[in-house]
């Protein structure tokens, strides 16, 4: 199945704004994600927390074709 | 109101949507940049934000803020973009029947925001610039040209 990684702030900055990646089917995110930090392991000591349809998801959730996953490092609003 | 702009806040604009006529308090809570952090002197900060999930997750913050403190209305507002030293990030008001409510809620909520809402900060400081909360061993200065 084809899973979209969209990236922001520093990994962004680093990765670009997305890529596109094959998972297997019913691949979780953490699978996801770490097959691609494999890639870049630039960014594995990023802690990272994800979203998927504008809603925090936990690392063991199920993906599903064509789902695109936020990636973002630690969030920083306020002043 | 809830909402990420890329203008200067409009305080006013936020307090009115506030205002009830059950409420005896409206608590806002006004974060500025500073230009000073961590011992580097700062010249701007720039905020970015996946700004639907944004929204999203301040109207949420203010719903659980509602269950936990008798509050009248609540309003959340975040500037995004390029903002000057001394100018306002963020804001956060809550009206309540009675202050102590307000000024309970209103703290969490800038807490909470902080900590959950989709929104990022990097600094620009002399000598460099690095996004904050993403720290992974110290700051990396840019070289200047």
């Amino acid at each position: 199945m084809r899973i979209r990684l969209r990236f922001f702030a520093m990994l962004r900055e680093k990765l670009g704004a997305a890529v596109e990646r094959e998972a297997r089917a019913g691949a979780t995110v953490s699978a996801v994600w770490h097959a691609f930090v494999a890639e870049h392991p630039e960014v594995a000591r990023v802690q990272v927390r994800f979203a998927v349809d504008e809603a925090y998801v936990e690392p063991g959730h199920r993906l599903a074709d064509g789902d695109e996953v936020a990636v973002f490092p630690p969030v920083s609003g306020g002043a | 109101m809830f909402r990420i702009v890329r203008r200067r806040i409009d305080l006013a604009a936020l307090d009115r949507a506030v205002r009830d006529a059950k409420a005896g308090a409206v608590v806002t809570f006004v974060g500025t940049t500073r230009n000073e952090n961590a011992g580097r002197q700062v010249r701007r900060l720039e905020y970015e934000a996946l700004e639907s999930m944004a929204t999203k997750e301040m109207r949420a913050l203010a719903a659980t803020a509602k269950k936990r403190w008798r509050l009248r209305k609540v309003g959340m507002v975040h500037r995004i973009g390029v903002v000057p030293v001394g100018e306002a990030s963020v804001a956060i008001a809550v009206s309540s029947g009675h202050r102590t409510e307000a000024f309970d809620a209103c703290r969490w909520l800038i807490d909470r925001l902080k900590e959950i809402v989709p929104i990022w900060k990097k600094e620009h400081y002399r000598g460099g610039e690095i996004w904050i909360g993403a720290q992974q061993g110290g700051p990396a200065p840019r070289r200047r040209r």
